[in-house]
């Protein structure tokens, strides 16, 4: 996992409440395998970026060559609800943005973003409408987000506290993967499956046929 | 004596492995469920790190997402779009090189996974479920603390550790009491929740569903019921075991036998939340106000009372709110304050895990029975045995008669992984479980409902009320 520090980058605002993952990552983009970093980020969004006939909509806020490089999503209300998808994460990274914010998430969208390397972090809902105005007012600026600080600072300087996770902060400032700390508890799970075999024996188990 | 505790802290605690100060904790998975939808993106990771599974009999690869429901008998041969055979055939593949027990295309057992897990009594109650499927809630009717997780990083480690790291949600309780009135079904239930709360109203919750509504609920009720819990934000949904419960699960194939019964019997019935415990939020709903529903936008919160209108964004206070329904009813090519019963539909659904069990197919029939769909439609069972039950019961006869469709059990047109879309512009009255803006197929206009809303609706031709229907 790519380690999440200190970003400073183009933000674009995303004003459209409640975009589940199924629009986030179409269902026939799905069947595509990934390189990661690669192959999702035409995905994105899709249906919202490009019309029927694969022109791009113009008037959609992504489609402005302003923010042809944002790294930066502020998104509205309820982004990635819906669909468990991990596909959707990887559409968001490999479409280039590496930070999302917005007043809530679809958790299981949060928990995929957060355990690949991309930040989604929660802001009171009338800060994210502020972050807007500037943004459309000065289409191209920027926002900082500090995660070793929990502190993002918007295009006109004013900074704003946020809350993660102890554990997700310290996994993506170091860029650790899950299953490596998983593992440093190898006897642990290994002790507690045979306790549990034995106290509930009849735990269902399937066989291959 | 210890503290009171609920349900959900009986098995979370019962699960937990190690305790991350930094507030997440790594819980023990007793069963993993696996669906081809993306899974292959674990896979191929597994495979590149050559990783193994650690407990292969604790999971059961499903083939549900993208199997067409036709042409069954000629196999992956049968399925016409190669990128489709392909997402199939990985399944079967990966379900080989990782040794895992496979529910696919050409078994006995065949139907979607949470359909099938509680049908062969996989989901118990106790026991922490997972499955890379948003879904995975509707386990928690047997009284099991199910979780979805994501299909690529997740479930590599669900394969590869068996166990899941998890941040503990907080815990609501949702109460239903009262007797429900004639047509309210669960899935008018869940849907009246949703529609109160939001489709954020429940994230970062643990919902049990509660109350004397749904006691008196069947199993398949309530597994309507767990099923949309992630739509209105929550990851998980539970209802305690009770008698219903354990008729449902008795003699079931992975249910315990003999001995293990009656202990088991004697441990679940632990697990009901005490009396005196506290829930960190409680909500209730007085079942006998409840009515039939239909949703009318683009979220399923946007849904309303069938005898109710299409709402007036104009009317709408909230600013957010009203650019959501301005832009769903442009969306849905719908007029504000138009009766929800003048909106005509162009095809109907009955299936997917959210109302494709016996009952749900019983209820549409019953509607059907004698009938002729105005509209075409299709009925796909919810798995090989439902619909060996249905055929059993000459239920599809009555839809083949009334002019639908019927088909093997999948995923099918609730989100058209396998192919089977709603057209763009077509409207579809749909007993599924989501209707975001191209959920069913580019530009497809979905409206959800229960079965027998579905049935009243395909024989109506437009969205109609299933109560008038059954006085004529």
């Amino acid at each position: 996992m790519v380690p999440f520090t200190v970003l400073t980058a183009v933000a674009a605002p995303l004003e459209f409440p409640q975009i589940d993952t199924g629009m986030i990552l179409p269902g026939r983009y799905m069947r595509r395998h990934r390189r990661p970093g690669h192959d999702y980020g035409e995905a994105f969004l899709y249906d919202l970026r490009f019309d029927e006939a694969g022109r791009p909509r113009t008037e959609f806020v992504l489609n402005y060559p302003a923010y042809r490089d944002a790294k930066i999503l502020v998104t509205d209300r309820d982004f990635g609800c819906g669909s468990s998808r991990e596909g959707a994460a990887f559409a968001v990274m490999d479409y280039g943005l590496r930070a999302l914010v917005g007043p809530s998430f679809g958790e299981i969208f949060q928990v995929n973003c957060l355990q690949n390397g991309v930040l989604a972090i929660e802001i009171a809902e009338a800060v994210i409408h502020d972050l807007w105005r500037q943004l459309r007012e000065d289409p191209g600026a920027e926002i900082t987000i500090d995660l070793p600080k929990q502190l993002l600072t918007a295009a006109d300087g004013t900074a704003h506290p946020f809350e993660i996770s102890a554990l997700r902060k310290d996994r993506l400032v170091r860029g650790i993967d899950d299953i490596d700390v998983t593992l440093s508890h190898r006897d642990a799970i290994e002790s507690f499956e045979v306790k549990r075999r034995a106290a509930f024996p009849w735990l269902p188990t399937a066989w291959r046929e | 004596m210890s503290a009171p505790r609920t349900l959900f802290e009986k098995i979370w605690s019962d699960h937990v492995i190690v305790v991350s100060p930094q507030g997440e904790e790594l819980l023990y998975v007793d069963f993993n469920l696996i669906n081809e939808g993306q899974s292959f993106l674990a896979f191929d990771q597994l495979r590149m790190e050559k990783r193994q599974t650690r407990r292969p009999q604790q999971h059961l690869a499903v083939t549900d997402h993208y199997l067409p429901t036709v042409n069954r008998a000629l196999g992956t041969a049968g399925m016409p779009n190669l990128e489709i055979r392909r997402v199939v055939e990985m399944l079967d593949e990966n379900a080989k090189d990782f040794g895992l027990p496979h529910v696919g295309w050409y078994h006995h057992d065949q139907g979607i996974a949470h359909v099938i897990a509680p049908e062969l009594g996989i989901a118990q109650p106790g026991m922490l479920v997972t499955c890379n499927d948003s879904h995975t809630a509707t386990n928690g009717a047997c009284g099991a603390l199910a979780v979805p997780i994501g299909g690529g990083n997740q479930l590599r480690h669900v394969v590869a550790t068996q166990t899941v790291w998890l941040k503990k949600p907080k815990t609501l309780r949702i109460s239903i009491d009262g007797n429900l009135p004639e047509a309210v079904t669960a899935k008018d239930v869940i849907l009246s929740i949703i529609g109160a709360v939001g489709v954020g109203g429940a994230t970062g919750y643990a919902v049990e569903y509660g109350g004397s509504a749904i006691r008196a609920m069947s199993m398949e009720g309530r597994l309507t019921i767990c099923n949309m819990s992630i739509e209105a934000g929550a990851r998980i949904g539970i209802v305690g075991p009770d008698d219903t419960t354990y008729q449902f699960l008795v003699d079931r194939r992975y249910a315990p036998k003999g001995a293990d019964w009656d202990n088991a019997l004697a441990y679940w019935k632990t697990l009901p939340t005490d009396a005196d415990a506290r829930f960190d939020r409680e909500l209730s709903f007085d079942a006998a106000a409840l009515a039939p529903m239909v949703t009318w936008g683009t979220s399923p919160e946007d849904c309303s009372p069938v005898d109710g209108l299409v709402p007036d964004p104009s009317r709408i206070d909230d600013a957010d709110r009203r650019r959501h329904v301005e832009r769903a009813l442009d969306y849905m090519r719908l007029k504000p304050a138009t009766p929800l019963q003048q909106v005509s539909i162009d095809r109907v659904f009955i299936g997917s895990c959210t109302n494709s069990r016996i009952e749900d197919l019983r209820v549409a029939a019953q509607v059907l029975k004698g009938r002729r769909a105005a509209v075409p439609g299709m009925v796909s069972p919810g798995s090989s045995a439902v619909k060996r039950q249905a055929e059993a019961e000459g239920l599809d006869r009555i839809f083949a008669d009334a002019g639908l469709e019927w088909r093997d059990s999948g995923c099918s047109m609730c989100n058209g992984s396998n192919g089977e879309l709603v057209a763009p512009g077509e409207r579809c009255a749909s007993t599924t479980n989501r209707n975001f803006e191209g959920r069913q197929g580019r530009g497809a206009l979905t409206h959800i409902m229960s079965p027998a809303m579905v049935a009243a609706a395909a024989v109506c031709g437009r969205l109609a009320d299933v109560r008038q229907l059954s006085r004529q």
